[in-house]
């Protein structure tokens, strides 16, 4: 069935093959390296072993921005799956009118979450925000310590819900209509139906989501940016942001290249455990 | 039973009337759900009502979900167009009396000057079609490659592209950005572009799987006219694939088109700016300054959403192609 044509296949591979060595493969061997070095943008280049890995460690710099990303994870996945779970159930009765919302609400996600963090900073302000002035009250979301983090999960959860309703709704019309119909003649309710038929038949696409949702946070970066830029007093600081902030502010391409190294490392794993849990579920999959 | 499907349902939806059946009957019909021959009995009038309320909850959802989605951009777009005085006067929820085009004009002026939008739009354009175009030839050739021929080491390689695609962006910002440093490429339109336009590991592997699909005789046929690789790929194998092919290329746009964090290390100074860049460094430096800040964000999204609503069908599709399979 397939051509036996060696060199016209590596010709075509070729480029790409570049691309993948050059910015993919060997940028992370060499985050790997750099991290191993007291290395500034100044020139400094001394090995120091794992000395970048102790003195963060030391610093608390890196356990609190883990658990600033742990935090924003388990507030903005399950919330933005359950919403999205919610939304998707009613779109997925397609009542006239219907087709409008299912387009309005995937608009934030092709949007560059740099800018709606921005127009969400503006809303969130304290005296000129829209929403302080809807409200009526004067509450400094982005600057008080403790409502931060909850406020820049809200803005995710706000850009990903439809989003995330679009995978919801095509798990949904996979499951047959008849099963709910067999169902309410047996008695159930709309509650007892979501609960014991819905939420199961439709666990191939949770799990997708929850996997894909939770690498993509732990990535998170533009947004916190543009909300709070990692402030305030760290309590926003993510892990990309701790990179950015090492690197490109206080000159120190070590620690940063460590910092990018245990996140790689985490993905990695969080990564192998879903592939190993999804091959023992997949035979839940309908289809 | 105050959570019954009647009492949820709000009147304007529809009361007794509309359903011509009295509400004893339908109340006596829900409340009687348990008992089996009674739910029988008074079934149609039960489903119906239980409809009603059903219609109900579900706009009042998908009311809420329109309203809270488009609420944002309404107030920026709105404030885009204010004029400062107004907004210094109204504030943020004033409606734009007359709209004025103030904000935008300050963008683009002569006077703007390193701040301005002229550039970055210019350059995000280039930027995006530069790599757009190039992810999709070097991908379709690699794809093309991986799906129909046989050369030793396929296999392996393969593999090694799968395992690329848990490298993050963050993960190698630092050493990308020693390299190109290192290699004078640092504040010029390669180093936007270089690190994307070979190829994509993710557009290869989506399009290998449908590659893989394409029937033998058809491109044995081909080949037996004289076909080269080219011609085959240009005229059999990329016309075939249509439907992946403009979802790919929707999806390298938003991404690309939206990337922050490289474009905003590479680059330093307006020279280089993408849309991205320069609307984080308008917020940066003009902090009070809201209506300009707001017709920057306006121009950073408006594209991608006059984009998607045009391509929705495509969007929506691409869920079901791209990943659950």
């Amino acid at each position: 069935m397939n051509s036996r044509r060696p060199l016209l296949g590596w010709l075509l591979i070729a480029p790409s093959l570049i691309g993948v060595t050059a910015f993919l493969i060997l940028p992370v061997i060499l985050a790997f390296v750099v991290s191993l070095f007291r290395w500034d943008l100044l020139g400094t280049r001394d090995f120091i072993g794992l000395d970048n890995y102790a003195s963060l460690l030391s610093s608390g710099a890196l356990v609190n921005s883990l658990v600033v990303t742990a935090l924003f994870t388990l507030i903005s996945v399950p919330v933005s799956l359950a919403l999205g779970l919610v939304l998707a159930t009613r779109l997925v009765q397609a009542l006239p009118g219907s087709a409008v919302v299912r387009v309005i609400v995937v608009i934030p996600w092709v949007c560059a979450p740099l800018a709606l963090g921005v127009v969400w900073k503006w809303i969130l302000q304290p005296s000129v925000g829209a929403l302080n002035q809807i409200l009526g009250v004067r509450i400094e979301w982005l600057t008080d310590p403790s409502l931060a983090l909850p406020a820049v999960a809200f803005v995710a959860i706000w850009q990903n819900v439809g989003y995330i309703s679009l995978f919801f709704q095509a798990g949904l019309s996979k499951i047959p209509t008849s099963i709910y119909e067999a169902a309410r003649l047996d008695g159930a309710g709309p509650w007892q139906s979501m609960r014991h038929m819905t939420i199961p038949l439709l666990r191939p696409t949770t799990f997708f989501l929850a996997v894909t949702q939770v690498v993509a946070s732990f990535q998170v970066f533009d947004m916190v940016f543009a909300l709070t830029g990692g402030g305030p007093q760290h309590r926003t600081e993510v892990i990309a942001s701790l990179v950015y902030h090492e690197a490109f502010t206080t000159s120190n391409l070590g620690r940063a290249s460590a910092v990018a190294v245990i996140l790689f490392v985490l993905l990695v794993v969080i990564t192998l455990i879903q592939q190993r849990y999804f091959a023992r579920r997949i035979t839940y999959d309908m289809s | 039973m105050p959570t019954t499907p009647d009492t949820a349902m709000p009147p304007s939806q529809g009361g007794p009337e509309s359903t011509g059946v009295p509400r004893s009957a339908r109340r006596g019909s829900s409340a009687g759900r348990s008992s089996g021959s009674r739910a029988r009995r008074s079934g149609p009038a039960s489903m119906q009502a239980r409809a009603l309320a059903g219609y109900a909850g579900t706009y009042l959802v998908l009311a809420l979900a329109a309203v809270l989605t488009l609420g944002p951009f309404l107030f920026s777009v709105m404030t885009a167009f204010t004029s400062s005085q107004q907004f210094a006067q109204q504030g943020p929820l004033a409606i734009p009396a007359p709209p004025v085009l103030e904000s935008f004009a300050a963008l683009f002026a002569p006077s703007a000057g390193p701040d301005g939008f002229l550039t970055p739009v210019v350059v995000t354009v280039q930027m995006v079609a530069v790599i757009l175009v190039g992810q999709m030839v070097f991908s379709v050739l690699a794809a093309y490659a991986f799906a129909q021929l046989r050369f030793p080491g396929r296999d392996l390689l393969f593999w090694v592209y799968i395992a690329t695609l848990m490298v993050p962006q963050v993960v190698v910002v630092v050493p990308l950005y020693l390299m190109m440093s290192e290699v004078g490429l640092r504040n010029t339109f390669w180093a936007l572009v270089l690190p994307f336009v070979l190829g994509s590991p993710y557009a290869i592997f989506l399009l290998r799987e449908n590659f893989r699909g394409i029937p033998t005789e058809l491109m044995d046929a081909m080949r037996i006219d004289g076909a080269g690789t080219l011609r085959l790929l240009w005229h059999l194998v990329v016309p075939l694939n249509r439907p992946i092919i403009v979802t790919l290329v929707l999806i390298t746009v938003v991404t690309h088109w939206n990337n922050f964090m490289w474009p905003m290390v590479i680059t330093s100074g307006p020279e280089w700016r993408t849309i991205t860049v320069a609307t984080s460094a308008l917020q940066s430096q003009y902090n009070n300054n809201w209506t300009l800040v707001m017709a920057g964000t306006t121009l950073a999204m408006l594209p991608l959403v006059i984009l998607m609503i045009a391509f929705q069908k495509q969007i929506t599709r691409s869920v079901g192609n791209t990943t659950l399979r």
